[in-house]
Parts: C-alpha cells; structure tokens; sequence
C-alpha cells in the first residue's frame, strides 16, 4: 500500500487530549478511534494507509471522490464498501482496507479517473508526487480500455502569478476550492457546470489573490494545479527533502527545504503541524527560496589591509577579531533575530568573556500580517533570543550605539539589511566593525568579515512567537569555506591569546 | 448596485420566505434573467453577489451549474425542444430540424439576426404529449412538423 | 380490467377546480379539516399513512408512513422542521405531477399540509422545477387564496396549529429531484447531493429535520385522512396499495396520464387505455418505470404494474412512466438518448458517475452512429458493474448503469450486429443531430 506523503501525514492528537475513544478492528488489529474523526484518519493514524483525493485532514470531506472506500463490517451485515472519509468509526467496527472488495472498487473508481486524464507524466511537474501515478501503479491500473478520445481542455490557463491551471489534468476533488473557502475564508475558485463538462475555475479569469495561493499546488492531487515559478526547474525525485522551519516571520512555520542534489534549493513547502501552522504555508515563506540561493556570498574571511578588504585564511581572520575583542571594553555585539538559539548562546558567552553588551536587532512590525499565519514580524527567532535574555532593540537605535562604540560584532544572516544597508555603511571609522554575515558588508567601519551559512546551510533551534521550538536543518551545502557561525565562535574560543601570525 | 430597484425590492420580501437570505439566490437568478435581457451576465452575478454577501465566483458556480441559466446572450426568443426518450420516439429530432430551418438559428446557438435561440433540453415532463417544445416559457405540445412551422412563423 | 374507483385525478378533470371555491364544491379541505379539527395528534396521522400501506411515488417506493416516523422526537429535538415537496419531476417519461399541480393545485396544498402536520413542520417548500411555469403559478395563487382562508400560515382553521407554505423554484437540473440535491438547490447552492449519513431527518435542510416527499405521495394523504387506512389498504396488491398515475408515452396510440389501482397489468395499461401499439405495430421493449429502471422485453407486458412483481420480473415501477418502443425501433438509439441524458444530468462529484455516464454516452453514441468497436459491449458491462450498486453519494450512478445492464442483457445480439454490420439492423438511419452530451 502505498504510504500517504509523509509532508501531510498530520500529527495524531495526544492522547491526553482524545475523549471517548472506540475500540474497532482495521486489518485484523484491534486500534483506538476517535469518533469525531472520519474512519480514514483512524487509519492514517494507525500507519494503514487509504488513499484520498478529495479527503485532507485541512479541509472539510465531501466523499467525492470515492477512492478512500474500504470494506466496513457492522455486527452481523455483511461486509459493505463505503468512503473512509464519511465514515464515523463506531465501536466494534470491523474494517479491511486490503480485502479484495475494496481493491476492486478502488481499481474501478481509478480506471474512471483515468479514462479522460491526459497522459502528461513525462512532461508533468507532478510526476513522482502524484496522488493518481502512485495509486494506479498501487491498484494495478496499468492499461486503460477507453476508445473515446480524451475532452481536450485549457493546460496553460494562468490563474494569476504564482498559480497555472491545466485543466485536462485536474480530478474535480474540489480541494482547490474548500481551502480558500475554509482557510483564508475568501472562495476565489468554484467549479464551474455540472457533470462531464465541470472544471475549477475562477470568476471571469480573475488572477488569484492574496498570500495562501502556492498552498493549493500543494493540495491539488496531480499536475493540475503547479507553481509557475517550479514549472519544469526540477524532477521532484532528485530533491533531496529536509524538515526545517520557515524564517521569514517569526511564526515558524514547518517546513521541508527541498534540495536539487548538492546545488540549489528548489523550493519550500508546508509540513503538517497541528500546533504551529496546520497543513499551511504563505507565499511569503514558500517563495523566499531566492534568499536561499542568494549569489554573493561571502567566502571565507576578509581583512582590512590599508584601504582594501583582502582575503584571508579564516584562523587569519578569526584572530583579528579576538585581539580587537582583548583589546577592547565595552564592545558591542549586535545579532540578527536570524541567529539561532545556539548561535545567540554562543555569542551570549563571548559578549560575557568580553564585558561586552549584547542585543539583536529589532525591526518594526511589517505590513504582510494577516489573520492566518504571517505574524508581520520579520524576526524569526525573537522568541529564541529574548528567553534567552538577550535584548532586541530597533535598528535606528542600534546604528546609534554602533556609532558610539570602539568596537563591534554584528553576526548573523541579513544582520546588514536589518540594521539597515545605508546605515551601516555610514558607520564612521571610529568604529572597529567585526561581521559574521552571508554576504560581504560595506562599510568605513569593517575591519574584517567573515563569511557565515545562512538558514538552509546550518542545523540550529529556532522559537517561534508562542513558545513553539522548530529545527533547523542543513539541506543545502554551504559554499566552499563558508562555515556556521557556531563553528567559527568555536574556532574563535580555542585560539590560545595572542598568535603570532605571518600576515600581521 | 446595478440591480433595478424594483428587483431588490422583489427580492427584500422573497429573502423573507428562507432562514438564510442565500437560499432566494436561485429565484433571484431566475428573475434577473426574466427581466435583464434574458441571460445572467458577468454584471449581473456581481450585483447579485453583493447583494447576497457572497463572492462572484460563487454566484458563477451556481449559475452555471443550472440548464435553464444562460450565461451568454440568447435570441429574443428561445426554443427548447426536447429530446429525450418520449419525444424522441414521436420525432423529436424531425422538429429540430424544423425549428432550425424555421428560424435560422443553429442548434444550440443564435440566429444571425438575433431574433432566435435554438436549444434542446431534457425531458420537460411532457412525455404523454410528445414532441413538444417550450417557446419562451410556453409548453406547445403533440407537434409534427406542419405545427412547428405555424407556432414559429407566427412569431413576430 | 374490472372497473374500479378513481379519486386522484377527479377534480383535475374539472374545469376551474385549481380555484379555491370550486375545489371546496368538490370536496376539498375536507382531509385537512379533519386532521386538525377532529383531535388527530401528529402522530395518530403518522400511524395511519402507515396503516394505509402507501409508498412513495417520486420513485424509490419507500413507506411513506415510516417516512414520516423518521423524524425525530419533538420533546428531545426541538429545532424548527421542514417539509419540502419535491415537484421537480424530471424523470425521462414522467409528466403526471404536473397534472395534478395544473389542474389540483389545492389539492397539492391539502396533502403538504397534513403532512407537514404529521411531522410537525413549521414550513413547506413547494420546490417546482424551473420549467413548470404554469404548475408554479397555480400553486401560488392557490397557495394566495388559501392563505386568505386561513388555510395557511397561523392557526390554520382556528388551530394550534401553524404552518407557512412557501414557492421556491429549480432551474432545470434532473439532480435537483434527488432529495439531497434538492435540499442543495433548494439552499441556494449548486445541487450536489449530499452523503447519507447524515439522514434527512436528522439533518436537512439548513442543518434541520426535514422530510422530502413527491407530489403525488402527499396528495393521497387528504384522501387517506377522510376515508381512512382500511380503504386505502383494501385497494391494489400485498405490497402495493391504492390508486396511482401511470404516464404511458412512446410509441402508442392514445399516450396520456392515467389513474389505476395497483393489481392492473402493464398489457391492460397498454391495450384498454393506451389504445396499444401504434401503427399496428407489435411491442419490442419498454420501461415501465422511466428511464432509471431496467428495459423489459414486449412479451413482459403481462407483468402487474406494482413494486415487487416488477422486481420479480427483473426491473422496478420507478416513477410508473411506462416508455413503448415498437418493433421498428433502434435499441442502439434509444440507449444512446438515454446513456446522454444520464451524462447531462450528473452533477460531477463523484469519479464513477461523471467520467463513466460520459463514457457509456460516448459508446452508445459510436454504436449507434456506426462505429461501434468489438470491445465495446464488454465495456459497456465493465462500465455499468463500476457505476453500481451503492458506489457513489446518489444513485444516478445506478441509474445510468441499470438500463445499460438491461439492454445488454435482452439485445445483446442487436447490439452486436449493429457494431459488426456498422449500421442498424433494423436500417434505420441515424439521427440527423448530433445530440451528444454538454448543454
């Protein structure tokens, strides 16, 4: 049986919160159901897996689709095939997911599905993700018997900026059009005539709108519904897939960052978690991918050597900025709400080694909050750094201090574009300025710099706007001698005082 | 707005019959079509998604979803004869053909000189009087094709 | 045939009696007035539909008393009840609701209200399809008169009792008369039928209990009421009981819509009311029950035209639409007519209905334009055995592949020759229009 995508495999609610479970028998094991669920989730949750089309555990279930049927017996009635999704688990059930009835009704219902989709795969984005490739190959269905030629509709029907409609391919589950009617409560799709000749669409060719629209690439079963700015950029069995967390507000969404082999991350997409964000990502997030692949980077390490930034071995580097630190009192560290808990620790416990102050920075709320899921606050690990007892302070205030200061630190990804790129480029030279970012900074101030992973290149913790921990992870290889911050501090703590160095 | 006031007003007293205003939409449609030319324009789905608190591309899936609405202009006058079993089997398909050479227009379509729209339906509960066409809401029953000719001639 | 009492189609008969004051004349008001007047609870109502033996007649054939006992205890469920008639004949063949809406329209009214009475309904939704102009209107300005004779609305004849009748209207989709669907339409939404559990009763209309009845279901009630259950039981069959509206259509002589107790058989329908096959022509098959039952063979008019002795023969009485076809008829034709209204009338949510009436639409259409294939019936078969039974949320699905199961069954050998011949073997030409599919 093929297994459900684990991305939206939701997590089973705790024990401690079900009331009132019933006992029935899925496959010849006896399992603990939730009556206020559909029979399809009590399977899911047991790790025996019915396909769905028009069933997500997002959304509302229609029973449309008729693909989730599985063999349900009821004291002495004979055994009857009915939908899992519209099924209320009742005690005593008896249920075959695997009895030759329901394959049988699961193959039929395929082979009708079948009979009008168009054969696209090897052109398809969704080809190795797709709900109707995974479950025909699982039931069977390898030849089709329909002599009708298929109804020949729109495939390229823009549906606004990010999202392309392909009309032949699309199933009618009506995912598409419950999610923006439940989940940013707004409908913008209907399905459109009845029977043969229905079809998802919008009103009158309206582009979609709002910040939810990449979720329904997601939800739409097969290559209907694609990403345009995903179409034909990768073949979904060579992304290499990792859980991470969303950093671009501070709600965290979880994510999977999903990798071309060793080179770029291809895209974001949503993994289910009930506490955070649901099944859900915003637009926001899915399409920063662009910061993930940012050119530019920062290699190595750099150091000032009369009026130009040279390169230099990282050790080279790290030395400066220890002997400015020894040297100094009273420097300043100023972090990136980007930096991980770890990462903020670390830099907590050089600032102490130091006497040095130590805040992150703090940008005003953005305008992309909504109802859903954007909190508007750009820092993603505020939470993380504040429990930490590290201080956020706005970015205005922040270059004040840096101006006052002797010496400084600011570390982490986007620390410059946050503290604002004008303002630290006018730090005056007063200031000795250490950085610790993704790409080069400029500034009268900079003494040396060194290059840093950025959130897809490096493990770490991040806390997200309730409390909630999300994991890091590192999905993409960081380009050559670019390490993670936490290495460098690291590096930076074992050096012995005071090394003699060629280069000095 | 750009519903006529005397239908918001038609439709203030039938939102009244239902516990939730929506259910009067389908009514609404058919209204608006009776009196608006004849067919639901993109127009007339947004005034009637206003009124109804609903989104137009909602108005647009019920609309669409009904025969007897006709989301693009029709003929001043509208034939829909029906062809299903009954009728069928008394010669329904000799009085498409009729009622095609008869007004011009296509099946399915509209005469080039916008006086006829040409349809065919499925069973209008006719059947004991088959064949039969419904010529702008009026059921004309037990036709042959002489009958046609007449009815059809006959409209000005 | 013996000769028998009529009562349903009476006061249609009657000139003038859609008018309140004629319909008093004969009779009318008189069930209702007993029901509310004559200390009869709700429940002693229920009771005796049961007792009357009536079943259903928009077509499933379900007790009507054990309909109505569906819905739930008042005492434990107070939430507002609903009754919707569902005046949305559209079943292929079927035309004898609008007779009794044209021409009794008060009497539609009587029937709703005692019925609505029964099971405690605050309101009646009259939902007429779209196409039923004149069937609208007379229940309108019957419901007006009726209104302003205390008949409808508060304490209807001085009772307790209160009951609003309202006129809602559909728009020409065959769905919209599956009780379901029609409760979709009926809430101003596309008419997706809805998956049961939950039951109409439990959950109906705006989340209420509701019950759906046909026309010409409650229009027996006030005839039920008057003269009792015990008359009502003594006419018709063990399993089917009263006088019913057969609609007789197709190819014979006199088609029409006729009253006749259960216990006839289709051939006397057929011979002594339908002035039997036209053009002296010999019957070759025929639907007793509209479209969505099982094709019977010429030689099966013998049959008694009531519920089980059509399931014995292999069919079903449906809505009692009987359709004639004589020997000088294409079953390619009729099936292809038949497979495209299913295809036009699927609502679309569910897989098996919306690609396979397309489907069978498709095969019929290339059969009988010759260009049949030699896989065909067998997909044909496949097809139909994949639509049913009970695989989708309504039964279209089973409707659209009954039929088909049938004409395979008895003219399998037509259907062969017409695919292996490339035409009819009959040489009947095909159509003239290309009448596949969408609207």
């Amino acid at each position: 049986m093929v297994a459900i995508r684990w991305e939206f495999r939701p997590q089973s609610t705790p024990p401690w919160e079900r009331t009132e479970l019933v006992k029935i028998t899925v496959n010849g094991r006896v399992v603990d159901a939730d009556p206020k669920l559909p029979l399809i989730r009590a399977c899911h949750d047991n790790d025996v897996d019915v396909p769905m089309y028009c069933y997500h555990p997002g959304l509302s279930a229609v029973g449309s689709c008729r693909i989730c049927q599985v063999e349900v017996k009821q004291g002495d009635t004979p055994g009857r095939v009915m939908v899992a999704c519209r099924t209320t688990p009742v005690e005593g059930m008896i249920v075959d997911t695997e009895s030759s009835k329901a394959h049988e009704t699961r193959r039929e219902c395929l082979e009708f599905l079948l009979k009008n989709h168009p054969l696209d795969c090897p052109i398809c984005d969704k080809a190795g993700e797709c709900d109707l490739q995974d479950y025909a190959y699982d039931e069977g269905q390898s030849t089709g018997r329909s002599n009708e030629p298929r109804r020949p509709l729109e495939k390229r029907k823009s549906l606004g900026e990010v999202i392309v409609l392909d009309e032949e391919r699309c199933i009618l589950c009506s995912r598409c059009v419950r999610f923006f009617e439940e989940v940013p409560k707004k409908a913008q799709l209907t399905i459109r005539d009845l029977g043969s000749r229905s079809m998802v669409s919008t009103f009158m060719d309206r582009p979609l709108t709002g910040n939810y629209q990449g979720n329904i690439a997601d939800l739409c079963p097969v290559g209907a519904l694609t990403l345009k700015n995903f179409r034909f950029q990768a073949r979904v069995w060579n992304l290499v897939k990792m859980a991470s967390t969303c950093v671009e507000c501070s709600r965290g969404c979880s994510i999977q960052v999903e990798t071309l082999r060793n080179s770029d991350v291809k895209r974001f997409r949503p993994r289910a978690n009930l506490k955070v964000n649901g099944h859900w990502m915003c637009d926001v997030g899915r399409f920063a991918v662009e910061h993930a692949n940012a050119d530019g980077r920062l290699e190595g390490a750099r150091v000032l050597e009369g009026v130009q930034m040279l390169q230099t071995p990282i050790e080279d580097g790290l030395c400066v900025v220890r002997d400015a630190l020894m040297a100094s009192k009273g420097a300043l560290f100023v972090l990136s709400p980007f930096c991980t808990v770890e990462e903020g620790r670390a830099l907590q416990e050089l600032a102490k080694r130091h006497q040095a102050d130590i805040a992150f920075v703090s940008p005003a709320p953005n305008a992309l909050k909504d109802d859903l899921l954007h909190t508007g606050d750009p820092c993603p690990n505020r939470r993380g750094l504040t429990d930490l007892g590290i201080v956020g302070d706005s970015p205005a205030n922040l270059l004040k201090r840096l101006a006052a200061s002797k010496v400084a630190v600011i570390a982490g990804e986007r620390v410059v574009e946050l503290l604002g790129t004008s303002g630290v480029k006018d730090l005056p030279s007063t200031l000795a300025l250490f950085a610790f970012e993704c790409h080069p900074v400029e500034s009268k101030s900079l003494r040396a710099e060194i290059g840093i992973a950025n959130h897809v290149e490096r493990i770490g913790t991040i806390v997200n706007v309730n409390g909630e921990r999300g994991p890091l992870a590192a999905a993409k290889p960081a380009p050559r001698s670019v390490r993670a911050l936490t290495r460098h501090l690291e590096d930076l703590a074992r050096l012995s005082p005071k090394k003699e160095t060629a280069t000095r | 707005m750009a519903l006529p006031k005397p239908l918001t007003a038609e439709f203030d007293e039938l939102v009244k019959n239902y516990p939730e205003r929506r259910a009067a939409l389908i009514v609404a449609l058919h209204r608006c079509q009776e009196e608006l030319g004849g067919w639901i324009s993109p127009q007339t789905m947004e005034d009637l998604a206003e009124y109804f608190a609903l989104e137009p591309v909602e108005v647009f899936g019920v609309a669409s979803f009904y025969p007897m609405f006709n989301l693009r202009p029709v003929g001043r006058h509208v034939v829909s004869v029906c062809h299903n079993i009954s009728c069928d089997l008394r010669g329904a398909q000799d009085v498409i053909a009729k009622a095609c050479e008869v007004t011009g227009a296509p099946l399915g379509g509209t005469s080039k000189d916008g006086k006829w729209t040409v349809k065919h339906v499925e069973c209008q509960g006719a059947c004991a009087n088959a064949p039969m066409f419904d010529l702008d809401g009026v059921y004309h029953e037990d036709l042959t094709i002489e009958k046609v000719a007449k009815i059809l001639g006959a409209v000005r | 045939m013996k000769t028998y009492e009529t009562y349903l189609l009476d006061r249609a008969k009657v000139e003038g009696a859609h008018q309140l004051a004629t319909y008093k004349k004969l009779g009318g008001y008189k069930g209702l007035e007993k029901t509310l007047k004559s200390g009869l609870t709700p429940a002693a109502v229920v009771d005796e539909m049961k007792k009357s033996g009536l079943r259903g007649r928009g077509g499933a054939g379900f007790s009507t008393g054990m309909k109505w006992s569906f819905m739930p205890d008042i005492t434990k469920d107070p939430r507002t009840r609903y009754l919707a008639i569902n005046a949305d004949e559209s079943e292929p063949g079927t035309c004898k609701d609008r007779v009794l809406m044209e021409g009794d329209p008060h009497g539609v009214i009587e029937g709703s209200l005692i019925a609505a009475y029964a099971i405690r309904a605050s309101a009646v939704y009259i939902y007429v399809r779209g196409e039923y102009r004149l069937s609208h209107d007379r229940i309108a300005a019957a419901v007006k008169e009726a209104r302003a004779a205390n008949l409808v609305g508060k304490n209807i004849l001085g009772s307790d009792y209160s009951c609003e009748v309202f006129m809602h209207k559909g728009a020409g989709a065959y769905i919209c008369g599956e009780e379901t669907g029609l409760m979709e339409s009926l809430e101003g939404k596309r008419g997706h039928p809805r998956q049961k559990p939950p039951f109409p009763a439990q959950s109906g209309l705006w989340n209420s209990p509701t019950t759906v009845n046909n026309v010409e279901t409650v229009f027996n009630a006030p005839f039920i009421v008057e003269r009792g259950a015990a008359w009502h039981a003594a006419i018709g069959t063990q399993n089917s009981k009263g006088n019913f509206l057969v609609c007789i259509s197709g190819h014979v002589n006199k088609p029409g819509v006729y009253e006749l107790p259960f216990g006839v058989t289709a051939q006397e329908i057929l011979e002594e009311k339908a002035g039997g096959v036209w053009k002296g022509r010999k019957l070759k098959a025929w639907f007793p029950g509209g479209s969505s039952c099982a094709l019977l063979l010429g030689r099966d008019v013998d049959v008694v035209l009531d519920h089980d002795s059509l399931r014995t023969r292999g069919s079903s009485l449906g809505t009692a639409a009987m359709v004639m076809m004589d020997d000088h008829t294409s079953m390619a034709r009729v099936m292809e007519v038949i497979a495209r209204f299913y295809e036009h009338e699927s609502c679309g949510q569910c897989s098996q209905c919306r690609e396979g009436t397309q489907w069978l639409s498709q095969i019929f259409h290339r059969i009988a334009h010759g260009l049949g294939q030699d896989d065909d019936i067998a997909t044909l078969e496949a097809l139909a055995k994949g639509m049913a039974p009970a695989k989708t949320i309504c039964a279209l699905s089973d409707a659209a592949a009954i039929p088909t199961l049938s004409a395979i069954k008895l003219f399998k050998d037509e259907l062969t020759q017409c695919i292996r011949d490339g035409r009819d073997p009959l040489g009947i030409p095909a159509p003239k229009y290309a009448t596949v599919g969408a609207h």
